[in-house]
């Protein structure tokens, strides 16, 4: 619901876009008329600049989010989504190389997709049309012995055969031809071509994500030729063999990624990709304010893999620049990890009141502010984001424009037994608005009776040395530590949220700081990812939204926005879901 | 003031009558010449307005009514963030957290000057010893000792202080101890060889046929010719000790927030670009850093053409 808010203003902009279309048309020429829908201007090279590179070429592989805004342009997926401004819209599954998204029979266990006709792939001896069998290959490299993908664990345990198939893939050695014999030789018994247009999936249990999943980059169809090179290798990298309507031209690490138009990929082929540009330039190694600066001169596009800073987006609002796009990410950032397994202070973190007081003290709206204001930032009162089904607005601990109640949390402490306050150790990063965060949490919760020690941590260091290091957080070196999750994919992601970071089921993992574990929870959460009706999921996964806050194991504290800019010569600029970024497929140039 | 006015007045009052000879002490002469230098004693009177500054700190605190990490989200921030520039309320405006910038300013002084002051004066201490101790008994000893202050200038600061700090965590005992470790050696080779040139000297050699120990001759007969260089090396290192200490906050491994230091201050408005919408974050700790290492710079200059008047205005 709370994302209603960028809707009402992207689409106000939407409209702007319209009325402009329709009586500034000259500038255009004859290519664009009157009509809202009409295809935009095609042509021109889209400029990106970014900071960093891609994390991996290979789809398999690939799990930064920047990433996918290249994958969209380079791969095609099952399922995907349409890049429209209505956020509800924007997160509905939609068929990609399936022609629908199929409903799934056999109690929710098995899914039948159709593969759509005359997509194809750019295969070195000419192109080559898509097959089902090409899924099950994408599917089997996914947990190659050499780089295992990070969504595997989604679908090592879902897909039925798919954990013998790993398990048994794990002992081959890592390189190409052995891997390629493997793959060859084994099946997963789950995945089945029924012909080249058919694909069978079975599941373990149902599974009301499933479809979700399969719009990951990770679950991009292979062709036969990539056996050939090991996964991501430079051989792969330099032998891509693309699906999308790009295709790469060329690749220097850290430097540039150039795309040019894909010859095998045809528009009456994909519903969802326009195409409208020629090509894709990705010049990478910049700063931030070095990349606002050029989109403001308009000297390029649009941004890879940047944040704009509070001070960026205050100057621009001020300017009144209309290019200043908002939408939810479905993050929540930060939260508070409470430390239970620590015995500081004679163990005060393992009693609830103490907990349920950190939870009034802090001062939530002073955080949004610090971010940048309402308009950058929610108050977050769950563990799951905006944007994610089973997200509600309830508040288990209310304070009065969630600006905190010291005075409830003082009384909670000292019926903890705490009259005189507490001192907890909180450490942070010492990047981005991180030390400011710290600052403002410290300053809310000391108004509580907390005495916060802050420890300024090197941002390479903190997890390893402090919350993921299983000694250190025993031995209390830290008692609260602010953290960020964003969820694996948009939509039906609750899974993603809980799964990694509030189950626990002997063996330690790595996000789960604290080993917490909730046998209630877990049964809601059970049923829930079985659901397969959205409303019913949605409910369940509220429900153990509540149960965890109920624990006060995590203080959510808000939930960023993720706000877009970009030059003055794109149009049609809406945001694909995935990549959280405007759609390189989908944007045209004046 | 009325330290350095009083030669001025002294020689004004020997111009009107020059039937009297004044007789003036070295530390008369000193200031005499100290006071003939104009950015001296500007210098001079930066410094004692900035020990005022940071030592009435809770003063202009209490005055303001700002506390130094007192959050002022309601009058000193825009909702989304901004903070506010000079003004009635906020002389110098505020910080992203809608703090003082002001009072933080004085608080931060405190800190520069704390860490100004005690580094240069135990790194100085450190590196008069072994300098004397060097130039004093040669040979193996002043070998050895040499080595150690290669060794030492050899080290790359921002490297040692980036693994110190890791290690440790930050802490402003920290910063002290390294900024020492890294000062103490250019005056304990400035000192060593002026040693060896005093231990040649006829006094030296008196003290020592009259039977003086080495403690003694070192302590009694050389250190008191070795006060204008200490005086105006350890002048010097205050700067350097202070810049030292704000690169360190700088780099988020100084003082640790909330407690104000400038190097913090500057190192909070260059992250996110703040100081693009707000840039007397940059402006006035980045003045006050500047003025101060400038003066103390030009009174250290000042303090050298004045104690060793042969070597003034050579260059």
């Amino acid at each position: 619901m709370k994302t209603n808010r960028p809707a009402v203003k992207a689409l106000a902009v939407l409209a702007a876009a319209v009325l402009l279309g329709t009586t500034a048309c000259s500038a255009g020429g004859d290519s664009t008329t009157g009509s809202s829908d009409a295809p935009a201007a095609t042509g021109g090279t889209l400029k990106v600049l970014g900071a960093g590179d891609v994390d991996h070429l290979d789809p398999a592989l690939a799990a930064y989010v920047p990433t996918t805004s290249v994958m969209r342009a380079i791969t095609r997926q099952l399922i995907s989504y349409k890049t429209v401004d209505d956020p509800v819209q924007r997160i509905a599954p939609e068929g990609d190389l399936a022609t629908e998204v199929p409903e799934p029979t056999n109690d929710g266990l098995t899914y039948t997709f159709t593969i759509r006709d005359g997509a194809k792939w750019n295969a070195p001896d000419g192109a080559r049309e898509i097959v089902a069998g090409d899924f099950a290959r994408g599917l089997k490299r996914l947990c190659n012995p050499s780089q295992s993908s990070a969504m595997l664990t989604y679908f090592y345990e879902l897909i039925d055969g798919m954990a013998e198939f790993c398990d048994g893939f794990a002992t081959v050695a890592t390189d190409a031809p052995a891997m390629k014999e493997y793959i060859e030789g084994n099946e997963i018994s789950g995945v089945k071509s029924i012909d080249d247009k058919t694909l069978e999936i079975d599941l373990v249990n149902p599974a009301g994500d499933f479809v979700y999943m399969l719009s990951l980059n990770n679950a991009s169809p292979a062709p036969v030729e990539v056996l050939e090179y090991e996964p991501d290798s430079p051989d792969y990298r330099s032998n891509f063999i693309s699906s999308g309507p790009y295709t790469v031209a060329s690749y220097t690490a850290d430097k540039e990624l150039k795309l040019v138009r894909n010859p095998a990929w045809n528009a009456d082929s994909d519903p969802l990709r326009a195409a409208n540009v020629d090509g894709i330039d990705l010049t990478m190694g910049l700063t931030a304010d070095a990349i606002t600066q050029q989109l403001q001169a308009g000297s390029a596009d649009m941004s890879f893999d940047i944040n704009l800073s509070p001070a960026l987006i205050q100057q621009l609002k001020t300017a009144n620049d209309e290019k200043l796009v908002t939408i939810a990410s479905g993050a929540v950032n930060p939260f508070i990890w409470v430390n239970t397994k620590t015995s500081n202070n004679d163990g005060a973190l393992q009693k609830l009141e103490v907990r349920q007081a950190l939870q009034y003290a802090v001062d939530k709206a002073a955080v949004v502010q610090t971010l940048g204001g309402e308009e950058v930032a929610t108050v977050q009162n769950g563990i799951f984001g905006p944007g994610v089904l089973g997200q509600k607005d309830f508040d288990l601990y209310p304070s009065e424009g969630s600006k905190g109640d010291p005075a409830k949390a003082k009384e909670l402490l000292t019926a903890a037994g705490y009259p005189n306050g507490l001192t907890v150790k909180m450490p942070y990063r010492t990047k981005d608005q991180e030390p400011q965060i710290a600052q403002t949490i410290q300053a809310s919760l000391e108004k509580a009776g907390f005495t916060i020690e802050l420890i300024p941590v090197n941002p390479t260091d903190y997890y390893s040395k402090f919350l993921t290091n299983r000694d250190s957080t025993a031995a209390g070196d830290w008692d609260i530590a602010p953290v960020g999750w964003t969820p694996d994919w948009q939509g039906g992601a609750a899974r993603s949220v809980y799964q990694p970071q509030f189950t626990f089921t002997g063996t330690p993992q790595s996000y789960n700081y604290v080993d917490y574990n909730n046998d209630t929870a877990n049964a809601l959460a059970a049923k829930a990812i079985q659901a397969t009706d959205p409303a019913e999921a949605a409910d369940l996964w509220n429900q153990v939204d509540k149960t965890v806050m109920g624990d006060a194991i995590v203080i959510p504290i808000a939930s960023p926005k993720a706000v877009l800019y970009h030059g003055d010569r794109v149009q049609n600029f809406i945001p694909y879901a995935l990549s959280v970024q405007g759609d390189w497929t989908n944007v045209s140039l004046k | 003031m009325s330290v350095l006015k009083t030669p001025n007045q002294a020689a004004a009052a020997a111009d009107v009558d020059q039937v009297h000879v004044v007789q003036r002490s070295s530390l008369a002469l000193t200031m005499r010449r100290l006071s003939r230098d104009p950015a001296s004693v500007i210098a001079a009177v930066f410094i004692i307005v900035l020990v005022l500054f940071a030592v009435f700190a809770p003063t202009i605190a209490a005055w303001t009514g700002h506390g130094p990490d007192e959050q002022f989200r309601e009058t000193g921030l825009s909702p989304s963030g901004i903070p506010v520039g000079p003004g009635a309320e906020f002389l110098f405006g505020t910080d992203q957290l809608g703090r003082d910038v002001l009072v933080r300013l004085a608080y931060g002084a405190r800190i520069s000057l704390l860490v100004g002051v005690v580094a240069s004066i135990v790194a100085a201490t450190i590196g008069v010893t072994v300098g004397m101790l060097a130039g004093y008994f040669g040979g193996r000893v002043d070998t050895l000792l040499s080595r150690i202050m290669d060794l030492v200038m050899s080290v790359p600061f921002l490297l040692a202080a980036i693994a110190l700090v890791s290690v440790l965590g930050p802490s402003l005992q920290l910063s002290i101890a390294v900024i020492i470790f890294f000062t103490w050696t250019p005056i304990g080779r400035v000192i060593r060889g002026q040693v060896l040139a005093l231990k040649q000297r006829e006094f030296v050699e008196a003290a020592r046929s009259l039977g003086a120990g080495h403690l003694g001759i070192m302590f009694r007969d050389i250190l008191p010719n070795l006060m204008v260089p200490i005086i105006i090396y350890s002048t010097l290192m205050i700067p350097s000790a202070i810049v030292f200490e704000a690169t360190l906050s700088f780099l988020g491994m100084g003082i640790v927030p909330p407690t104000a230091s400038w190097g913090g201050m500057l190192s909070e408005a260059a992250g996110n670009s703040i100081y693009l919408a707000a840039p007397w974050l940059v402006i006035i700790p980045g003045t006050a850093l500047l003025f101060t290492t400038l003066a103390f710079n030009l009174l250290g200059d000042g303090l050298r053409d004045a104690l060793d008047p042969r070597a003034a205005r050579k260059a």
